[in-house]
């Protein structure tokens, strides 16, 4: 059965849900293919794709946050390559990848380092 | 545990999650000064508020969905932001309230002034968040909350003149001395503190902590049409008490422990006790609740993971959120700004910010996609639409109200 899709409703600022059901990030943005037909090919996450969402000033400024605080490589947004949507429905998008190797939790990482596993009863 | 027991217990949280610093304060001043002629604002906001809850319960259950979860999917990103941050404000307002309320309470019952109790109850309300488990929070703070019955109970043993109550309530009018924009910032500010956002946000994410689904439905809705219109009844019963006690002597009520004076005289130190008791279990939640509800809708807004049911340790960012709203929120009661004050302007903003966390459960509740069998019905939908033209009326008018009356004076 096919079903015409809508990148406006029912991709973009849609949870993005990892195999084993952790909450991930969400479509902050999209990529798609070059050439006369363009594809989607990933799912784009993060400061760095939410920043020109959001616009202006406020996004320009959520854009700059976002590139210091990965200031070593490419501020290029985390992507999820398209092929490994598993699921789309109203809970959100479902991918087929472990939610530790999804690269949207570089500040979830930092967060738990420098923060919370400090604070006892944390684990 | 049996069923009943299971049902009476989510009745009873429902009852002492509905009453919060915002309906003691806001049902105590309204009495003293108004008598009973602002009941229609509370019976208003209870209905509001019964209705929204029910809806938000119904998405969280059936679409497993909390409700900032479905706000950026259906305002889309600058809205929802728009919507995440001026929410987020007035939680801290609202939590800086309940500290500061919490606080007050403990100096009632100590005498020790409330701001050395201020950062301690931060501290507790963090650890709360941090270690308790979601199902002793709600009960523990919801059965101790009950100890406010205590209200019924003295406003039986004042013998008050009930045909004149009766009277008061059933024909609303302006006290005599009092101005009628006073009167109806009053209003606003009753009706605002049984709508108070933070409610919906945890009522919703809550549901999705306690695993609900389509089963849940019909416990669920017995919890918010018994729970909260009973709630409803405890805040009259706060403002009836002080109707034979302190609207005769003009009493205009600047602390909490004139709220507690009508039980003190009914009902002696045990009265007493068990209204600190209750106030005490009735912010404190309040607080944790407020708290709570902040980390998860900017969670939700960002796709973070959340909840109580994860280790802080797989929530961090959550966490991170739930402690800066503490520390920001202990910190702005420290600047030893009045806690009613912020209370009464935390209930008014939130009546006037209502709408945004009403509208898209509205949106949501009415979507096929989402609710499959379970979509609004024509009687939710006309009662919510009623209400949400009614907030909205309400939102526009209550900037100017607050300047006019420079915020009730």
């Amino acid at each position: 059965m096919t079903r015409t899709m809508w990148a406006n409703r029912d991709l973009l600022d849609r949870l993005l849900i990892a195999a084993d059901g952790e909450h991930v990030g969400m479509v902050d943005d999209l990529e798609l293919s070059d050439g006369p037909a363009p594809e989607i090919t990933a799912l784009l996450s993060g400061p760095t794709a939410l920043g020109p969402r959001v616009g202006g000033r406020l996004g320009s400024w959520w854009l700059a946050v976002g590139r210091r605080l990965r200031p070593a490589d490419d501020p290029y947004p985390n992507r999820v390559p398209f092929a490994q949507v598993t699921t789309i429905n109203h809970r959100g998008i479902a991918v087929a990848v472990e939610s530790a190797e999804v690269p949207t939790r570089r500040l979830r990482g930092w967060v738990h380092d420098k923060v919370i596993d400090r604070i006892p009863g944390s684990g | 545990m049996t069923r009943l027991m299971q049902l009476t217990l989510g009745i009873v949280t429902a009852i002492g999650g509905f009453v919060d610093i915002g309906n003691l304060v806001t049902s105590g001043i309204a009495g003293a000064r108004f008598g009973m002629s602002l009941t229609w604002a509370i019976v208003l906001g209870t209905i509001g508020m019964t209705v929204f809850a029910e809806m938000a319960g119904r998405v969280s259950a059936v679409a497993g969905r909390a409700v900032f979860h479905a706000v950026r999917e259906r305002l889309g990103v600058r809205t929802a932001l728009i919507n995440m941050v001026s929410s987020t404000v007035l939680n801290l307002l609202t939590l800086a309230a309940e500290l500061g309320g919490v606080s007050l309470v403990l100096q009632l019952a100590t005498g020790v002034n409330y701001l050395i109790w201020v950062p301690i109850v931060g501290l507790f309300c963090w650890l709360v968040v941090w270690r308790l488990p979601f199902s002793l929070l709600e009960n523990v703070f919801g059965l101790l909350g009950l100890a406010l019955i205590v209200f019924v109970v003295a406003l039986f043993r004042l013998h008050p003149d009930w045909h004149g109550l009766w009277h008061g309530a059933s024909h609303p009018s302006v006290a005599a001395g009092e101005g009628i924009p006073t009167y109806f910032f009053y209003a606003v500010s009753v009706f605002g503190a049984c709508l108070v956002p933070y409610q919906v946000q945890f009522f919703s994410s809550g549901g999705r902590e306690e695993h609900w689904n389509e089963k849940s439905i019909p416990d669920m809705r017995m919890n918010a049409i018994i729970g909260f219109p009973l709630g409803g009844l405890l805040s009259i019963a706060i403002m009836a008490v002080a109707v034979p006690v302190l609207q005769p002597l003009h009493v205009d009520v600047a602390h909490l422990g004139q709220v507690t004076l009508p039980v003190a005289q009914a009902a002696g130190v045990a009265g007493l006790a068990f209204v600190l008791l209750g106030f005490f279990a009735a912010t404190f939640a309040a607080a944790a609740e407020c708290t709570l509800a902040t980390g998860y809708l900017i969670s939700q807004y960002f796709g973070w993971s959340w909840g109580k049911s994860h280790r802080p340790a797989q929530a961090p960012r959550f966490h991170l959120v739930c402690i800066a709203c503490v520390i920001a929120a202990t910190g702005f009661i420290l600047t030893t700004v009045d806690p009613i004050t912020v209370t009464l302007v935390s209930v008014v903003l939130g009546a006037a910010a209502v709408p945004l966390t009403y509208f898209p459960v509205l949106m949501v509740a009415n979507d096929r996609d989402y609710m499959g069998r379970h979509v609004n019905r024509a009687f939710s939908n006309t009662l919510g639409s009623v209400f949400l033209l009614l907030m909205l009326i309400t939102s526009v008018a209550t900037l100017p109200l607050l300047f006019i009356t420079k915020a009730g004076l």
